[in-house]
């Protein structure tokens, strides 16, 4: 903590300010106390707002116009101040009498905040009257407030004549209804003006120190504003992920490090590259002649001179979508970047290092591989662009150099635009960059925040627990933080099996966007999962092409598509056997077509968006899907349905009959569009649905009652039965290990394939076949796709192996972090993040949408003692927290829970709490789980 | 190369040999050692391209146990100073060998093919004792021609490809291709492979970046590294293996250097690890000669 007055503790340096070539007024010499949790605060740091006790600033009147005029400016630079007072808005404003304008808001919450006032330059306006005891109402008050804007912890400095730490103030027994650093501050700055002198009065030389210290304080602020010193992050290991700092992994820090905001998507690299980099600019949608994603210009880069022994932190601040870098020694660099995701098309880099290291250099730079890039300089600012095909990519940048003697700071602003070539891209991205430059940096990044915080809101999980369960958290939020990154919610959304992370399978949209992002951005963003269902609606014409040059009806989905929609899964490889290999996937894994489908339908279902399935491009996607198997059955000569020569999830058994994944979701999708068309008033429609339900019942399942299990395939239950564990440890490539033809000649799978069906369309499989599919196939899954471990820990968390469940919860949860395939350096795996989530939602929490109701069935780990995950539900925000032995469900508008399986019941808003009250069936479950896994040891 | 291939190609940056191709003839010079059986011609032959990719002159030695009439012709024929020496073989040849001026040494495997060890008992004991590097050649070596690509395992640890490239960069005088072969271990055999085809790419990327950013490509395989070692030779055209050596051949020690010693038809530059410290920074593959052998799965019990 920071005193204004020369009291006690160690004196700090200089901060740079305080040698600034212009702005502000030298500090006085500052003094800290080691109090409490909170890191010393150096003043070295650009604050979002401010919280001032005024009683420890002014004691019953006195001159504040100086400290008005100060806090004006400070709210025209953008940052926020709460004035937390005992008097009323009479006495309160008649001192201060400030009428700030700009983007920072001031508040004066008077009467401890029972009223709370903002301030403009028309005057004071009442925007809260509520009840309190104390100063701390106030500040929870001004915390909530500035948390829905993303400003957090050290993003928040507390002033008050001795604010202390939670710790400090229990230590000293302080009352805390009167301290205004309350919980949801406890990693703001306090800055201590100095105690008050006893019996102190109006005029008393404490009184005009303390008002001093404010007053430098607040110009070394408004300094720090105007020189454009790189904003900060608040630490919260909650939220900051550590980047990892060894040269070997450098590529996969570029990965993790991604900031995207669906529309666009810019690599963590250093600025200054380096040793192995592969930065990276990509637009969605935007692809080349080949169909790869197509690179744009790079923004990030400047002339930046590390010293030879150079280390740096790099952090991800996963709440506010920001990527920070610190130098570990004075000569470093330390900058601050986002994409914004309030104006989707800016983006700003702030950096600074001494002038001898530091220069801005050319703000735009060719991109790795490839594509055609033109670049010049118009106006004082730059434009590059790439172009490949008919594609373009054009980015804007400009730079604002400041000098404060040995420090320089760079300022960039870079907007972008994506159109065809011929089309004035250049031009659009120009004008979006002077737009961007007269709302100012401070500003785009205030909105960024607040963006990102609004999408956290119905996103947001909490994992409690110990150690353990808060890494989980981290890691939880960490697969959440790129799902949100992932897709844009206008227009169509081309979500690549990598995003927009990296360049790994060009940018293709596989499965992987349907059944694995989807479901959870139609939770927790289902604007964007609209525009992902968009992609597949505008590329139904390509998707009915391919169906109909086999001769087919419908609409077939090609297992990879890009720009067109065309098929643009490669035909042959080489294998680690230095064999050829012949990729079968483009021409038989078809269940794609039904996975579409899917995706729609399971849109609709937790959206409530019924027009779009009703009547709109959903319908169209379930329809045109069906008609495709209804032309693709056969008919044996028993009457049976079949589809021959297809490819399940399981791709280490390549071509096979009546792979049941197959043929269930093709009759789901059968059964699907013969109900969207039974009430057409078209006579053909009509008559092809009764077809479709018809060839719905035909078609065969694999279901053995004998066995009680499904067979994955025609003739599966012959093939050698082997059984992972006895060969290696899962996840592992089991088909590098043995050979592709041994493994595709034994029972081994390379992930869920029969159980995806259990995980998708439970109503579809018979009931209670669950347990025994997961004891038979699980055992048999090599988990060699990144795919398939948060799948099975879904499954096993509903079939109360919690334990089990968790170990493949970590598995796909850490898969990125710990560079688990070996390929994270060409991009996250986003679908194993979005089967992360579904294993949170519908495994974890046991979420199901009921046609009338939420069903909520929680499982829950021994490690984790509450999940609370917020989603949106048939247009409702909901949060659902879960413990061992209860639900909260907090809701926004009435809501129907079906919890456990027992009668739905109504919860109102704010909340609602029930007893989970475990019935006999699921203790028993539970146990068997536990039994099970002690077998397994 | 099909785009799809499991193999990363055409690295960008300068080929290893391409600063050092400046240079005209450099002062060491490479060491053929010779003896009056029928390897003497590959291990000459070798030697002369040795000197090639090395741009230094080659010289020949010969502990004298006989005639040397023919060995004179030979190296006549060749161009190649013979240099005679007299005194107990090894210690002879390994005092040559160790002259500063010596870059490399070209010795025979052994005096005949079809022996049972891989290297004769001379060979062996000069290997594990000198500190340079020494080129091994098999009495079934076809004539080499140009070396124009290195094949490169690597076992894909820092530690073990830091003194590969540290050791052979140097002698790199030429433009050469430098193939990287990885054969999976149990450390870096994937855990998961979405798409193989992507995969294997991406991993060879990747590998390359981390290992051998200067290399030209990448094969990735899994099995034996003999057998694999011989099989990518064969298919990319190598002429000359490179393998790093702790100079242990205990048992248990240097599997890797055994096998493909035993089944190469190439010369292989084995670079000796320097001394224990460095030996004790690998601790698997290609030094220490490890890796996964293909398990025998056994069978579940039916459902």
């Amino acid at each position: 903590m920071i005193t204004g007055s020369a009291t006690k503790g160690r004196t700090l340096g200089r901060s740079s300010e305080e040698t600034a070539e212009h702005g502000g007024t030298s500090m006085a010499q500052h003094r800290t106390m080691s109090v409490g949790a909170a890191p010393p605060l150096t003043l070295d740091e650009t604050f979002e707002a401010l919280l001032v006790d005024w009683e420890a600033v002014a004691l019953g009147g006195g001159d504040h116009r100086q400290l008005a005029a100060r806090l004006e400016a400070l709210c025209a630079a953008g940052c926020h101040v709460f004035l937390i007072s005992a008097d009323n808005l009479e006495a309160l404003d008649g001192q201060l009498g400030a009428r700030p304008s700009g983007q920072g808001r001031l508040h004066l919450c008077c009467e401890h905040g029972s009223s709370v006032f903002m301030v403009t330059e028309r005057g004071p306006s009442l925007v809260a009257r509520r009840s309190v005891e104390g100063k701390a109402d106030a500040a929870r008050f001004a915390a909530q407030w500035l948390a829905e804007r993303g400003i957090t912890g050290r993003l928040i400095l507390v002033v008050g004549e001795e604010p202390m730490a939670i710790e400090a103030q229990r230590h000293h027994d302080l009352d805390p209804a009167r301290s205004l650093m309350i919980e949801a501050l406890a990693r703001a700055a306090p800055f201590s003006l100095g105690p008050r002198a006893p019996g102190s009065e109006e005029g008393d030389a404490s009184v005009g120190a303390r008002l001093d210290a404010l007053l430098a304080l607040l110009d070394n602020q408004l300094a720090r504003r105007a020189n454009r010193r790189v904003p900060q992050i608040d630490p919260d290991p909650e939220w900051v992920l550590p980047l990892p700092t060894t040269q070997t992994t450098e590529r996969v820090v570029e990965t993790l490090g991604t900031l995207a905001n669906g529309w666009a998507g810019t690599r963590g690299s250093r600025e200054e590259n380096g040793h192995a980099a592969f930065p990276l600019f990509a637009v969605s949608g935007a692809y080349d002649d080949r169909n790869h994603l197509l690179e744009g210009p790079l923004w990030t880069e400047l002339d930046f001179t590390p010293n030879r022994r150079h280390h740096d932190r790099r952090v991800l601040d996963l709440r506010t979508a920001t990527l920070a870098r610190f130098p570990a020694t004075d000569s470093g660099l330390r900058s601050l970047r986002f994409v914004s995701a309030a104006s989707p098309h800016v983006m700003g880099l702030r950096a600074e290092a001494s002038v001898a290291q530091l220069e801005p250099g050319e703000p735009l730079r060719a991109p790795a591989h490839g594509a055609r890039f033109d670049r010049r300089v118009e106006a004082g600012d730059w434009l590059a662009q790439t172009s490949d095909g008919d594609e373009q990519i054009a980015v804007a940048a400009g730079d604002r150099l400041t000098r404060l003697r040995e420090l320089a700071v760079v300022e960039r602003l870079a907007t972008w635009s994506r159109g065809r070539r011929g089309e004035p891209n250049g031009a659009v991205a120009q004008r979006r960059l002077l737009d961007a430059r007269t709302a100012g940096f401070d500003a785009l990044l205030a909105a960024h925040r607040a963006t990102w915080a609004s999408w956290w809101r119905d996103a947001e999980v909490s994992i409690e627990g110990g150690d353990d369960a808060r890494a989980d958290q981290l890691a939880a939020r960490f697969c959440i933080f790129h799902l949100l990154s992932a897709a844009a919610e206008e227009g169509e959304a081309a979500v690549g099996a990598r995003g927009l992370t990296g360049d790994a399978y060009a940018g293709h949209v596989f499965w992987d966007a349907d059944v694995f992002v989807l479901p959870a951005l139609a939770a927790i963003r289902p604007r964007a999962a609209r525009a992902m269902l968009e992609y597949r609606v505008r590329r139904l014409p390509a998707a009915r092409a391919i169906a109909r040059a086999r001769g087919l009806s419908g609409a077939r989905f090609p297992w990879e598509s890009a720009r067109d929609g065309t098929d643009v899964t490669p035909r042959v490889v080489r294998g680690p056997h230095g064999e050829q290999i012949a990729i079968a996937t483009g021409g038989h894994e078809e269940h794609i077509v039904a996975d579409v489908a899917w995706a729609a339908h399971c849109y609709a279902t937790w959206s409530g968006d019924d027009a779009f399935l009703l009547e709109g491009g959903g319908r169209d996607l379930v329809v045109e899907t069906a008609r495709y198997w209804a032309s693709r059955i056969r008919l044996d000569r028993a009457g049976s349905g079949h589809l021959y020569g297809v490819m399940g999830p399981d791709e280490y058994h390549e071509v096979v009959d009546d792979n049941a994944y197959t043929n269930v979701m093709a009759r789901w999708n059968l059964r699907q569009g013969a109900a969207l068309l039974t009430g057409s008033t078209d006579a053909d429609e009509v008559a092809e649905a009764e077809r479709w339900r018809e060839l719905s019942e035909r078609l065969v399942d694999g279901w053995h009652p004998d066995r009680q299990l499904y067979e994955q395939f025609s003739g599966y239950f012959d093939l050698e039965p082997l059984i992972v564990s006895q060969i290696a440890r899962p996840p592992v490539a089991i088909d590098v290990l043995l050979g592709h033809r041994r493994v595709a000649a034994s029972q081994l799978i390379k992930q869920a394939d029969v159980l995806m069906l259990h995980h998708l369309v439970p109503q579809e499989v018979v009931e209670g076949s669950l347990q025994p599919c997961l004891a038979f196939y699980e055992p048999r899954t090599a988990h060699g796709s990144s795919l398939s471990p948060a799948i099975s820990a879904s499954l096993q968390a509903r079939a109360g192996d919690t334990e089990a469940a968790l170990e493949l919860f970590r598995v796909a949860s850490r898969l990125d972090l710990d560079d688990v395939t070996g390929t994270t350096a060409g991009g996250i795996h986003l679908a194993a993040m979005g089967g992360v989530w579904q294993a949170l939602a519908y495994g974890f929490l046991g979420l199901a949408a009921q046609p009338d109701a939420l069903a909520v069935d929680p499982h829950l780990p021994q490690a984790w003692s509450a999940v609370t995950l917020r989603f949106r539900f048939r247009g409702r925000r909901i949060g659902i927290r879960a413990t061992h032995h209860e639900v909260t469900v907090c809701c926004d508008a009435p809501l129907t829970v079906a919890l456990g399986g027992r009668a739905p019941q109504r919860c109102v808003p704010p909340s609602t709490t029930l007893p989970l009250g475990l019935d006999a069936a699921t203790r028993a479950r539970k146990e068997a789980g536990h039994e099970r896994r002690a077998g397994s040891r | 190369m099909s785009d799809e291939l499991a193999h990363a190609d055409q690295r960008s940056g300068p080929a290893p040999g391409s600063e050092a191709s400046e240079l005209t003839q450099r002062t060491g010079y490479v060491l053929a050692a010779l003896d009056t059986t029928a390897a003497a011609r590959p291990v000459l032959e070798t030697a002369l391209r040795v000197g090639e990719m090395t741009k230094a002159e080659v010289k020949a030695v010969h502990v004298v146990d006989g005639a040397t009439e023919h060995l004179e012709t030979l190296v006549e024929r060749a161009g190649v100073p013979l240099r005679l020496l007299t005194g107990p073989v090894e210690g002879t040849l390994l005092e040559a060998m160790e002259a500063p001026e010596v870059l490399a040494t070209v010795v025979g495997a052994r005096a005949t093919p079809g022996g049972k060890r891989p290297v004769g008992r001379i060979a062996r004991h000069l290997l594990e004792r000198t500190s340079k590097p020494v080129v091994v050649v098999p009495p079934e070596a076809l004539a080499p021609g140009t070396f124009l690509r290195l094949l490169v395992p690597l076992e894909g640890t820092e530690s073990s490809s830091r003194p590969v490239l540290q050791a052979l960069y140097p002698l790199l005088a030429v433009d050469v291709e430098i193939i990287v072969l990885h054969v999976f271990t149990d450390k870096t055999l994937p855990r998961m492979l979405d798409r193989p085809q992507r995969d294997l790419e991406l991993l060879g990327r990747e590998f390359l970046a981390t290992h051998c950013p200067l290399a030209t490509g990448i094969e990735l395989r899994s099995g034996p590294v003999g057998a694999r070692v011989s099989e990518v030779s064969r298919q990319h055209r190598a002429d000359l293996v490179v393998l790093s050596w702790s100079q242990d051949s205990s048992a248990g020690r240097a599997n890797v250097v055994r096998e493909v010693l035993g089944t190469s038809v190439l010369p292989v530059l084995l670079l000796p690890v320097a001394s224990a410290s460095a030996a004790s920074d690998v601790p698997r593959g290609l030094a220490a000669g490890e890796h996964p052998a293909t398990p025998e799965p056994r069978k579940a019990s039916a459902p």
